[in-house]
């Protein structure tokens, strides 16, 4: 059973050799092979190189084209910084919809015109050349608050609940479609899975995230469910008033940061999700030891049953020690579901 | 004359338009504007802090009782400056060189000014040379740096040790926070305090003055 083979198994409910393992790596899959950060996030051959590198020398099941959250953004149009070691940043001082007038003629760019997310697309490309037989490659598209966070300007996007919902709901209707033809290119390009990362969630409660959030959420999700993708879903942050909506998409992973509790998610999730995560990745898998590595997994595991994934909270941070990570990827090589 | 106790459920329900006119009309009556402060905009901004703590708030909750807080202060603190009155403490507050992530740092920054601190907010990417600045040009005795990343965390310590060059370290306390920073890290950096979380950076600033 190889790596794709094993994850597709599990996603289907069909008995696995052993516990899939799908960390998220950016800045770690970079260091791997010397290369700038700048240079992964703005050429997709640099990304390739660095993610195989990682998949292959920890035995990862899978290979992802995430490099920061600003691809989509950008190829609006949005102000962004490069820096040569760390993700490309939005400048929020000179967002996009600074008026909010501006959505109503702000055009979706087209994915594949030659833009960052056009970048995104070949990579999924070149993995489906390289690996795709082998691994798992899974492509990224922003969420729908996490997206207008970026469009918008995240402070001014908070208060924008209660000061003009309409419009709140309107953003988030473009980012949807914006986002579902990227997610098309995507799968056309050959990528398993989307990870849908929709970080600005967890900064809200039940009540907006209910009203607002989740019914763009479900919509991308069963988008991309049309287009025969599966989806990841990764929202950053405390969770954990949000379980239950999160765990109701229908999304075949559900990547959890560390501070919700896999226990809660596995409680408020649908019956049967499968749950991804979710040991801190600084204070456990980054400034820890192997030994705490392996507990912490194994009570990950028992948190989230025989519906899990190993991997972390979050992005593994650059500096982990490799034996704190191998921890991790063993936990999952010795341990079927 | 308006309650001015209905400043308090102004800004707790996040409502900026009353709570300047409260605050205005207030004034007008002859109400002492420092009373405004600490026996309503204070008390309600430690509500909003109790609620954000206790999961009945939001960031967005936070950010609309922020506003109405500010909405108040603008008419408030030139009043209280004019007759030099001090304030708690003065925060130089901003997110380290190379980090844009600041929505952390904007909710301490409110809670900081509920609580009766003058906050000057550097907004992002703070080089140290900008908390030099402000702590020989307008007294700050507080310097809060906020990180996201783990890449941007080392930005705390080249602060810490700009600081000291400049020969100003000793005029200020240094608290840190944000999501990958922890106690062990401002410990080992000579940071003076560490928050996990916006509300315990009230009480941590609160004690650095006293101190």
């Amino acid at each position: 059973m190889n790596s794709r083979e094993r994850v597709l198994a599990h996603i289907a409910g069909q008995p696995v050799d052993r516990l899939p393992l799908m960390p998220i790596t950016m800045m770690l899959a970079c260091q791997g092979i010397g290369a700038r950060y700048r240079d992964y996030c703005t050429d997709y051959r640099v990304l390739v190189e660095g993610q195989i590198h990682v998949a292959e020398t920890y035995g990862f099941d899978y290979v992802n084209t995430m490099s920061d959250p600003a691809r989509e953004a950008a190829d609006c149009g949005a102000a962004i910084e490069y820096f040569e070691n760390q993700p490309v940043a939005i400048l929020e001082d000179q967002a996009l919809l600074t008026e909010k007038t501006t959505l109503a003629t702000l055009k979706i760019p087209d994915p594949l015109g030659g833009g960052r997310m056009h970048n995104g697309i070949r990579a999924i490309g070149l993995f489906k050349e390289r690996v795709g037989n082998e691994k798992m490659v899974e492509g990224w598209v922003e969420g729908p608050i996490a997206e207008a966070s970026d469009l918008r300007g995240i402070n001014t996007l908070m208060t924008d609940f209660f000061d003009d919902p309409v419009f709140v709901k309107d953003l988030f209707a473009f980012v949807v479609e914006m986002e579902l033809r990227f997610a098309r290119e995507q799968i056309q390009a050959g990528a398993d899975m989307i990870g849908m990362g929709d970080a600005a969630a967890s900064l809200v409660g039940p009540q907006i995230y209910e009203e607002f959030v989740w019914p763009y959420e479900k919509q991308l999700v069963d988008g991309i469910h049309a287009m025969g993708g599966r989806v990841r879903l990764h929202i950053c942050g405390n969770t954990r008033r949000i379980l239950k909506g999160m765990g109701s998409l229908g999304c075949e992973v559900v990547d959890l940061d560390s501070l919700a509790a896999l226990s809660d998610a596995r409680q408020q999730a649908a019956p049967g999700q499968i749950l991804l995560g979710n040991m801190n990745p600084v204070t456990i898998l980054r400034n820890g030891t192997p030994e705490l590595v392996t507990q912490v997994a194994a009570e990950c595991h028992r948190q989230a049953g025989s519906r899990f994934i190993v991997g972390a909270g979050c992005e593994v941070p650059r500096d982990t020690p490799p034996e704190n990570l191998r921890a991790l990827c063993e936990y999952a090589r010795h341990h079927a579901p | 004359m308006p309650d001015p106790k209905l400043l308090y459920d102004a800004v707790v329900s996040g409502d900026a338009k009353s709570s300047l006119a409260i605050t205005q009309q207030a004034l007008a009556d002859g109400v002492d504007p420092l009373q405004l402060v600490n026996d309503y905009m204070v008390p309600a901004m430690d509500e909003v802090g109790r609620r954000f703590e206790a999961n009945e708030y939001f960031v967005p909750e936070l950010l609309i009782s922020a506003r109405a807080m500010k909405a108040a202060l603008e008419v408030i603190r030139p009043l209280l400056v004019a007759r030099g009155d001090k304030p708690v403490g003065r925060v130089a507050i901003g997110t380290v060189k190379g980090d844009l992530h600041d929505i952390g740092k904007n909710l301490v920054a409110s809670l900081l000014e509920g609580g009766g601190f003058e906050v000057i907010d550097l907004g992002v990417n703070v080089p140290p040379e900008k908390f030099i600045e402000v702590i020989n040009t307008r007294q700050a005795n507080i310097v809060a740096m906020s990180a996201l990343l783990t890449t941007t965390m080392p930005a705390m310590r080249t602060t810490i040790e700009a600081l000291k060059k400049a020969g100003v370290r000793d005029k200020v306390k240094v608290l840190i926070g944000g999501a990958p920073i922890t106690q062990k890290y401002a410990d080992e950096i000579g940071a003076d305090g560490y928050s996990e979380n916006a509300v315990g950076a009230v009480a941590l600033a609160k004690r650095a003055v006293a101190a």
